[in-house]
């Protein structure tokens, strides 16, 4: 009897363990992930507007309107519908509030899969909701929250956020291809160095000024052009930087990887350069109490397009004239570029604040406060030396 | 002080926490007793019996005596009832005598018996016996008139019974006080084969049998030493069987010599089958799943054990060999390591480590990350599962298990399948199990490549037993997975861990360079490093000779 009493104890306590399960797991063909989120400005699309009118409402207002990319979507379901049409991989799901944080609970109550943040790849924001809205508040609950990757990248988009999501193709993800198409900074300098939310969050709390690669699009072609500027003390989109002036950004802070520089020679025929590396080199000078920068750009390359016929690459003085040309263009890209931060938009995105914090740190103290404003009266200075190294494989 | 006070009260736990952390301890404590308790019946059970046995054993010895018919009817009595023992009566022509040879149908060299014994005495002998005093006859026979190697007087009936029913032939002579025993035994035994279950290919290729004689040859074969003793033991209370231990004598630490001696002597069960009955009396933990004791077939690698410091131990009847103590190390090592060069030898070894990492983690790997944490999957590869997994309708507990159970089912029928149909079967049911349990939606495809990867990496640990350790301890893995995810899993492997270097293997730590660290002999873990530069022995066996190198 009392054997059996405690062979009977053992077994209930054995149970407690037993009935407890898999009291914390969740089968990953539950859940759905979303690869990329988009925010606009809020505005509720026909569906929910559809849904509100029949009671589906709570406390809100509309600010934001966000938009996840659920991949993938049920398979059966795809699998069904492929044999008449090929259909899409992704879903986008919108939604609008006032809080990113609410939105994402509320899609458990439109879709079957709750939404996972793990694996979210793009952050694309649209910049009339950046006009609008803090960048600050807009980042806080992506920053705060545990399961989205710190490696998540953000973007602007001159339209409307959504738009990018779509896609042309059915078989690719948009969200993916934007991350990808991040890697093209090898390729030209147009596409920036990427922004991943780790840098993002030390540039919105140092309130700094900063720069976000803007995306266009249409009909689902998307395309990365320039980049949008976030004023550090108001933490709002303030403009543009188009294609060339994220060109010559690259050559002042020296990263990019490679690119063209295209110009016209004195018979007005198109000739091109292959940047094969890039150096750059900023220095502040103090003399008394007035900063000044000095930035010397050098870097080899190839002529590798010459629709100058009537030159012969091959000579040595026709190559020093061109890059004499080339250095001319980049210097007036350059000049571009200072007078938009300078003056258009008064702001630092190049790097000359940190550059002066290192150098001069007391000197930094003193004017980081008001660094935007008295940064667009320092004078600047280029010194570029490009060199050609070769001609191609073509002598003619 | 009053303010002292409140402060600590205003931070001490409520009584719920209080009452949980006073139930987890209960817990450990109750697990603490409960192994104490499971120990503690082996101990009891298996402690050696202090009986005299001698005194009933050993009744008074009866000589026999110059009757030859007395003698006779006294064998006859005690051996007669076994139905292979023969009485083959005859006449020795000299000297007009009649004689029996007394001996066990099929264990005895029937031609020599009759070229060398039968023929000499029946016929007539160059040799003259005639004359002789039937006292003295047997002591001349020996000398001068029986050509066979081993012979010898036996004058105690008890004594050549035994020896008998052990396969030596007695001669009975009239006239004679004793008989005379001729060991001419004629044991068949089998060839000489490669080892089946420890196969190389590089190496010799020759295995232990069942003939403890055969085996202990093999190993004197491998090379000349004077220092290779082989001391012989008697196991088995009621069938007794011989025993030996094989060491190199001024190699070996004497204490563990002296343990290995002692756990021997304390065998006591009625009959040694095989030496999986030794390795399971002289264990250090049967609790452990781990074996305590490597066992081989392989002559070299017993003889490269005895020059580390191991002992052999050799049962006869059986060609697997036991060496001990037995390191962690060991079991993921294969000869082949030290016949190839260092370089491939290492390869292989990190190889073996990393796949004994994979057959014992993989599936529960595997559920941690499809049931817990979906996060640590590359994106495109989440993708993919979640695509693949939405047909699925068990949680990947209960999938795993099911395709883990028929591959061990499929498993344990190919080792007893005949012959000619094994490959087929393997064929049919690899295929079923693969392809159309994904086809049925039972399970998903990419768990196949997961469930096939651990099932190949455990074949590929040279140490059979080992692998089955691997196999049994995997379900754990997998039941801690599913319960508390990646936490559980390293819970498991942190557990294993603690286990093993609680657990000794007579007196030697488990996974003694890992843990007490000896960095000395790291040489040969991970990596063989090449011949040259291990001039030491290893130093957890504390040998007596400590170099290699004379």
């Amino acid at each position: 009897m009392y054997r059996q009493k405690k062979m009977l104890i053992i077994l209930l306590l054995s149970s407690l363990v037993v009935i407890q399960g898999c009291w914390s797991s969740k089968e990953i063909e539950d859940l759905s992930v979303y690869a990329g989120l988009a925010l606009d400005v809020g505005e509720r699309v026909d569906i929910e507007r559809d849904l509100e009118s029949q009671g589906a409402k709570y406390l809100k207002k509309n600010l934001v309107t966000a938009t996840v990319q659920i991949v993938p979507i049920k398979s059966f379901e795809r699998q069904e519908k492929s044999k008449e049409k090929q259909l899409l991989k992704y879903s986008n799901l919108r939604l609008t509030g006032d809080s990113i944080f609410e939105i994402m609970r509320q899609y458990s109550t439109r879709r079957d899969r709750p939404v996972i943040g793990h694996h979210l790849k793009v952050i694309v924001v649209s910049t009339k909701l950046a006009q609008q809205q803090h960048m600050d508040q807009l980042m806080d609950f992506v920053l705060r929250d545990n399961d989205i990757r710190p490696s998540c990248r953000v973007f602007f988009s001159k339209g409307k956020a959504y738009d990018t999501f779509l896609i042309d193709q059915p078989e690719e993800v948009p969200a993916f291809r934007i991350n990808s198409m991040t890697q093209n900074s090898y390729r030209t300098n147009k596409v920036m160095k990427e922004v991943n939310l780790t840098q993002l969050d030390g540039l919105i709390h140092s309130k700094q000024s900063f720069l976000l690669q803007n995306i266009v699009s249409s009909n689902g072609e998307i395309e990365f052009s320039g980049a949008g500027i976030i004023k550090g003390d108001s933490s709002k989109w303030i403009g543009d930087l188009n294609q060339e002036n994220v060109e010559s950004l690259s050559w002042i802070q020296g990263n990019g990887h490679g690119g063209v520089i295209k110009s016209y020679d004195w018979r007005n025929q198109t000739i091109s350069y292959e940047i094969k590396s890039m150096k750059s080199k900023m220095t502040a000078k103090l003399k008394g109490d007035d900063i000044s920068f000095h930035v010397s750009i050098e870097s080899k390359g190839r002529l590798i397009e010459n629709w100058d016929i009537n030159e012969n690459p091959s000579e040595l003085a026709y190559l020093e004239a061109a890059e004499k040309i080339f250095e001319e263009r980049l210097a007036k890209m350059l000049d571009s570029l200072m007078r938009k931060m300078q003056s258009k938009y008064k702001v630092d995105v190049a790097g000359f604040g940190k550059n002066l914090s290192i150098q001069y740190p007391q000197k930094w103290k003193k004017i980081k406060g008001n660094w935007d404003e008295e940064f667009s009266r320092i004078p600047v200075t280029f010194e570029i030396k490009l060199t050609i190294t070769d001609y191609g494989s073509s002598t003619k | 002080m009053i303010t002292l006070w409140t402060f600590i009260t205003s931070n001490l736990p409520d009584w719920k926490m209080c009452a949980q952390a006073l139930i987890s301890m209960m817990i450990a404590i109750g697990i603490y007793f409960f192994n104490k308790y499971l120990r503690l019946i082996v101990a009891k059970k298996n402690a050696p019996i202090q009986k005299k046995e001698n005194g009933d054993e050993h009744p008074a010895k009866s000589n026999l005596s110059v009757d030859y018919d007395e003698n006779l009817n006294a064998i006859k009595q005690v051996i007669s009832s076994n139905s292979d023992v023969h009485f083959r009566e005859f006449q020795i022509t000299d000297i007009q005598a009649r004689a029996t040879l007394i001996f066990v149908d099929g264990m005895q060299n029937e031609e020599l018996i009759s070229e060398h014994v039968m023929k000499i005495l029946m016929s007539d002998t160059e040799k003259d016996i005639t004359g002789i005093n039937p006292l003295a006859l047997s002591a001349y026979l020996l000398e001068n008139v029986l050509p066979v190697c081993e012979a010898y007087e036996a004058a105690d009936l008890r004594d050549l019974n035994q020896s008998v029913l052990k396969g030596c032939t007695a001669l009975l002579i009239e006239g004679m006080p004793s008989a005379l025993l001729i060991h001419a035994s004629n044991m068949k035994s089998r060839a000489i084969n490669e080892p089946s279950s420890e196969a190389l290919l590089r190496g010799p290729r020759i295995g232990f049998t069942e003939v403890l004689s055969e085996n202990t040859s093999m190993l004197r074969r491998q090379g000349f030493s004077d220092d290779l003793e082989i001391n012989r033991y008697e196991v088995g209370a009621r069938i007794k069987r011989k025993l030996v231990i094989a060491y190199m004598k001024e190699i070996v630490n004497q204490d563990l010599l002296q343990e290995v001696r002692d756990r021997i002597e304390k065998i006591n069960i009625d009959f040694v089958a095989e030496s999986g009955y030794v390795e399971q009396l002289i264990e250090d933990d049967y609790l452990s799943p781990f074996q305590q004791t490597q066992n081989t077939e392989r002559p070299d690698r017993v003889i490269n054990s005895l020059l580390e410091g191991r002992i052999a131990i050799l049962l006869d009847g059986t060609p697997f060999a036991l060496i001990v103590p037995v390191t962690f190390g060991m079991l993921l090592q294969s000869p082949e390591d030290y016949y190839d060069r260092w370089l491939p030898g290492t390869f292989l070894r990190m190889l073996r480590f990393f796949a004994a990492f994979l057959a014992l983690m993989a599936p529960a790997l595997y559920i941690s990350f499809i049931s817990f944490h979906p996060g640590l999957i590359p994106t495109e590869l989440a993708i993919t599962i979640i695509e693949t997994r939405q047909g699925v309708p068990f949680p990947s507990l209960i999938e795993v298990l099911i395709l883990e159970i028929s591959i061990e089912i499929l498993r344990e029928a190919g080792i007893r399948l005949p012959k000619p149909i094994g490959p087929a079967m393997g064929i049919v049911g690899g295929l079923i199990i693969g392809e159309a349990a994904v086809q049925a939606g039972i399970v998903s495809p990419f768990l196949v490549i997961v469930v096939a990867v651990t099932a190949i990496s455990s074949f590929s640990i040279p140490v059979y037993s080992a692998g089955i350790t691997l196999r049994i301890l995997r379900f754990g893995g997998m039941l801690c997975a599913a319960v508390l995810g990646m936490f559980g899993t390293i819970l498991f492997f942190l557990f294993i861990c603690g286990h093993l270097s609680k657990l000794k293997s007579f007196g030697v730590p488990y996974v003694t360079p890992l843990s007490p660290v000896r960095f000395s002999d790291w040489k040969d873990l991970f990596v063989r490093a090449p011949l040259p530069l291990m001039k030491k022995r290893p130093k957890m066996m504390k040998t007596q000779d400590k170099n290699r190198l004379s």
